[in-house]
């Protein structure tokens, strides 16, 4: 069988996602190994979106270096008495500033933090290469047409007529188990 | 698995209208806000597979593997009889379970594969193993026989199913030859200068 091409959706530092012609294929890569998870279009029951902390937690990072190299800045553009005024210092501080501001930028630029899991009949998966919300998003409009295809849609409504269904029916499954049996006499 | 769906911050059951919504809504439990759609697939039933029909009438198709069982189908990689107990569809092909088996522990049935080892990587890594080594001197005399040997060896083995391109052999190659060319002009200059001081 010859293999299949693959368009790249997403891609992280150690995990990919990409589109195949009939399943998304989930790459996760080590320096020596990639390992595979293929989830065919007609298997996929859910894609679950799950908005993180992430970026925040980025920028409390970055802010800490950043707010060392303004105070380093404000120190250097008003020197006390004693200490002599250097040049260089503050060309210094404005390097550090931008080294960190950089980051920093492209963690706001890339949009809020974002969780996504790819549920099928026998596993629920989360999806590393999707963090941010934008991206996962654009790759979850990217995928759905092609689910849509295999399976059908389902409207809001329908969704939640099911569940309440399946909600109903686990119900009086639970309640129709047997009873326990009886606890064996307490010798004395 | 049950098709009620958690929130994945809080494991509540959703049942509210969080679902198939065009931009995220939060949820009614933790209020993280949520965006889930939902397919067809997660109402259906689990199929039960086919039962194998027994053999009625002397001189039918039997299954090779259960003689007694009516064959329904030959297999795609060895050609033999199979009942519907046997038959293993997969990607629109019909096996039998041993030629499932061969074809993935073999790999000849590449959408069975689940790992490759990366042997472009490998070899890119040990051409520039010195850049990491470097208070380890002349190790590159050891590595870049190495790298070629790797490059040569596995040139033609599997590679990734997503990147195919043989751009990291051919400069892990480029590198290795590099360095030996560096290494033999290095043992020249000494031999030139030995027997001509």
């Amino acid at each position: 069988m010859n293999e299949p091409a693959y368009q790249r959706l997403a891609q992280s530092a150690f995990s990919s996602l990409w589109l195949g012609p009939d399943h998304l294929l989930l790459v996760n890569s080590t320096f020596c190994e990639e390992s595979y998870k293929r989830f065919y279009f007609r298997d996929i029951h859910a894609i679950t979106l799950r908005k993180s902390s992430l970026r925040t937690i980025w920028n409390a990072v970055l802010s800490l270096p950043l707010g060392i190299c303004l105070i380093g800045m404000a120190v250097c553009a008003f020197p006390s008495r004693g200490i002599p005024f250097d040049p260089t210092a503050p060309i210094v501080w404005s390097i550090i500033f931008g080294l960190f501001l950089l980051p920093f930028g492209v963690n706001n630029f890339m949009g809020t933090g974002c969780a996504c899991y790819l549920r099928t009949a026998v596993q629920n998966t989360s999806l590393p290469a999707l963090r941010r919300m934008p991206k996962a998003r654009k790759v979850f409009d990217k995928i759905r047409p092609h689910i849509v295809a295999v399976q059908g849609q389902l409207t809001a409504a329908e969704v939640s007529a099911h569940l309440r269904e399946a909600a109903v029916s686990e119900a009086a499954a639970s309640q129709a188990q047997p009873p326990k049996s009886p606890e064996p006499p307490v010798l004395s | 698995m049950s098709p009620l769906i958690a929130c994945p911050q809080c494991r509540a059951w959703l049942l509210e209208d969080v679902f198939n919504r065009p931009d995220p809504v939060p949820c009614p439990s933790c209020q993280t806000p949520l965006q889930i759609e939902v397919f067809p697939a997660l109402f259906q039933k689990a199929k039960t597979g086919h039962e194998a029909e027994a053999v009625m009438v002397d001189g039918e198709a039997s299954c090779f593997f259960h003689p007694q069982k009516k064959a329904v189908l030959p297999c795609a990689g060895c050609g033999r009889f199979l009942c519907a107990l046997c038959d293993c569809e997969f990607g629109g092909s019909h096996f039998c379970p041993s030629c499932l088996e061969a074809g993935k522990t073999k790999g000849k049935i590449k959408a069975l594969d689940t790992r490759r080892i990366r042997h472009d990587n490998i070899a890119l890594g040990v051409s520039i193993l010195q850049l990491f080594i470097f208070f380890v001197p002349f190790i590159s005399f050891l590595t870049a026989p190495a790298t070629v040997f790797l490059a040569i060896f596995f040139w033609r083995s599997p590679r990734s199913l997503v990147r195919r391109s043989p751009i990291r052999f051919i400069l892990a190659m480029v590198l290795a030859l590099l360095q030996l060319a560096g290494w033999a002009a290095f043992f020249i200059a000494i031999f030139t200068h030995r027997s001509h001081p």
